[in-house]
């Protein structure tokens, strides 16, 4: 009777679970020429926004969006050295971190946003009712609906899919693929975190004492949202890249925020029978 | 290369000269540039009408249902017309909720799923459940007061009134708070810092509900022995509401600022708390030693201040919340390490 159910309504059965796959985003090699966002927006089919510049650095991007998947930030750093000045120029890959524990897929009131079998999280274009609940829930500000005036798919949420059509063909995400110094790299997560330990390792040795990974399973940031399955290595504190430093997940304080809720409409309730029973006499 | 002590030069500005610009972040924002962590609420001004609305409806719905099970005969007469009003009030509430869909046409997505975890969803549920119900209520009475006729009035009758009132009640007390709890189930500071935001709009909703039915029984002439308890019903969830407010204040801190020192300070202050909350508790109080020709225009006077506030504060608190989106530093406060635990709801 199920099956029956199941071919009445067209339901196929999920694909099964295959390995975790994720992006390793090792800032220390990027150098800023932006080839992952091109190669995004083209694979993706992605429209270009505009051509505002924001007078601040060589990020005229700004911030990841709805149709921008891939962000690469320019920053400049200072320090007076004696009577010298120093600088230096950080820059980083941003993407969609495919948390374990998504606040996104959490907050999608449709079931678009699923996990798919590689362990990413993936918004169903055609189930999408462009709520916008996700936008303001994510902790990193990656996920956007489109506006109604974009000439994309207009009025639902999009963000990041690592590539989904690409990584059902056994193929590298485009970022991935074009990123010419290794500083975007993809496969299995297990396996990108070991390679992440021991690329930690390397500029520790070198004197590289700032350096840290974001996103592991035993960093702090991983508390609440769980590991990123789009991890980095930086090069200073994570607010410096704009990352949080305990990214928060809503439903961790829920049950407090219903139980404050229902404890003023439960004493009103109270309050007023006892009012009314009042008048009775 | 050390490199603990630099910081990011602040927004255009240039860098810093040297022996300028010591230690991290004294020559700027601690993040990148001054960009917002957390992207902007792209909801629009139905959201606001639709949880000031639906708080509404659901307020009356439950001071209504409450006068019947509790009241003297002429409460349980004159608070009935609550039942009107809940659904006067609903009957905007879905096509404010669809309109402010990216995709509107696709709203009974919400519902090929249940799933209480999101707050978005309970909420589709609530309202589709509710509604109904609350129209029932309301043609019962109509069928009471001889306003509907035939057939119909057959048809009404059918609708078994306690067990209508009480599964009205839960829905509705839902309906009232879920909004606050969405809001908070987010990550943009001003609704998230604090815990209280659901049992604010809570109290707000009951507080503007019974305002509603107070207002209705104003204007039919209600005995002024009803009226009275009808007011203090209505200020007790004011009280209630000032009381819970200044602890979501208090909570929120530096993060209540866009709503508290911000362009949405005005509509706060004097809509929400002024006029939402402390006008209607003192007109209410005069009203109890006027004379009665006064009462009832004192008592209509605060019921409608208190409905007008409820907008004001659910108006404001989201607006606010928009401008709080793009708070870098407030951002960073909220998802410091150790903020989140504690308290008995982070176990779940």
């Amino acid at each position: 009777m199920i099956d029956g159910y199941k071919r009445l309504m067209n339901l196929e059965e999920p694909p099964p679970p295959k390995k975790a796959k994720g992006f390793f985003t090792d800032t220390s090699l990027c150098i800023g020429c932006k080839a992952c966002e091109v190669a995004c927006k083209q694979w993706n089919q992605l429209p270009a926004d505009g051509f505002a510049i924001t007078g601040n650095s060589y990020d005229n991007t700004g911030h990841l969006g709805a149709t921008t998947w891939r962000h690469v930030q320019f920053i400049e750093q200072a320090k007076a050295n004696g009577s010298r000045q120093e600088q230096r120029w950080l820059m980083m890959s941003d993407v969609c971190k495919h948390c374990a524990n998504a606040a996104c897929l959490e907050a999608c009131p449709t079931g678009a946003l699923v996990r798919t079998e590689f362990d990413t999280v993936y918004v169903q274009q055609d189930i999408c009712n462009g709520c916008g609940f996700c936008v303001p829930a994510c902790p990193f500000g990656v996920i956007d609906r489109v506006p109604k005036e974009s000439t994309f798919e207009v009025g639902t949420a999009h963000k990041c899919t690592l590539c989904y059509d690409r990584l059902k063909d056994d193929m590298t995400p485009a970022c991935a693929k074009s990123c010419p110094t290794a500083s975007i790299q993809f496969g299995d997560v297990e396996e990108l975190q070991q390679r992440a330990r021991q690329r930690l390792g390397e500029l520790k040795a070198r004197g590289e004492s700032t350096a840290r990974l974001y996103g592991m399973p035993e960093g702090k940031e991983a508390a609440e949202v769980g590991p990123l399955h789009a991890f980095f290595l930086l090069l200073d504190k994570p607010e410096a890249y704009n990352l949080p430093e305990v990214p928060r997940l809503p439903r961790k304080t829920m049950a407090e925020r219903y139980g404050w809720s229902a404890a003023v409409g439960i004493g009103f309730a109270m309050v007023a029978a006892l009012v009314f029973r009042g008048g009775r006499q | 290369m050390t490199g603990g002590n630099f910081s990011l030069p602040h927004g255009n500005s240039p860098p810093p000269l040297a022996g300028e610009g010591q230690g991290g972040g004294s020559a700027g924002t601690a993040g990148y540039y001054d960009y917002p962590v957390v992207r902007r609420p792209v909801w629009t001004w139905e959201v606001p009408a639709y949880f000031w609305l639906g708080g509404l409806g659901a307020g009356a719905f439950v001071t209504a249902s409450l006068a019947q099970t509790f009241g003297s005969a002429d409460d349980r007469r004159i608070a009935a017309d609550g039942f009107y009003v809940a659904a006067a009030a609903l009957l905007p509430c879905a096509p404010l909720l669809i309109g402010d869909l990216g995709r509107p046409e696709r709203f009974h997505h919400m519902l090929r799923i249940f799933k209480p975890l999101s707050p978005m969803n309970l909420g589709a549920w609530t309202l589709t459940g509710f509604t109904p119900l609350a129209f029932a209520r309301a043609g019962l009475h109509a069928a009471d007061t001889g306003l509907l006729r035939g057939p119909l009035r057959a048809l009404v009758g059918l609708v078994p009134r306690r067990l209508t009132e009480l599964t009205g009640c839960l829905l509705g007390l839902t309906l009232a708070g879920y909004s606050g709890v969405l809001l908070g189930a987010t990550n943009v500071p001003l609704w998230a810092k604090s815990r209280l935001l659901g049992g604010v709009f809570m109290a707000s909703a009951l507080s503007s509900g019974s305002a509603a039915v107070t207002l209705q029984a104003a204007r039919r002439g209600a005995p002024e022995a009803t009226l009275h308890r009808l007011a203090t019903v209505e200020s007790a969830a004011s009280l209630g509401e000032m009381a819970i407010l200044t602890g979501y204040l208090v909570q929120s801190g530096k993060a209540a600022r866009p709503l508290t020192t911000g362009r949405f300070a005005p509509p706060f202050w004097l809509g929400a708390v002024f006029a939402g909350g402390l006008l209607p508790l003192l007109l209410h109080g005069f009203a109890r030693r006027g004379h009665s020709r006064t009462v009832r225009s004192l008592s209509t006077a605060a019921a409608m201040c208190s409905m007008i506030g409820s907008l004001a504060l659910r108006w404001s608190i989201f607006e606010a919340g928009k401008d709080s989106s793009e708070d870098q530093s407030a951002s960073f406060d909220l998802s410091k390490a150790g903020e989140n635990l504690g308290g008995c709801g982070s176990s779940i």
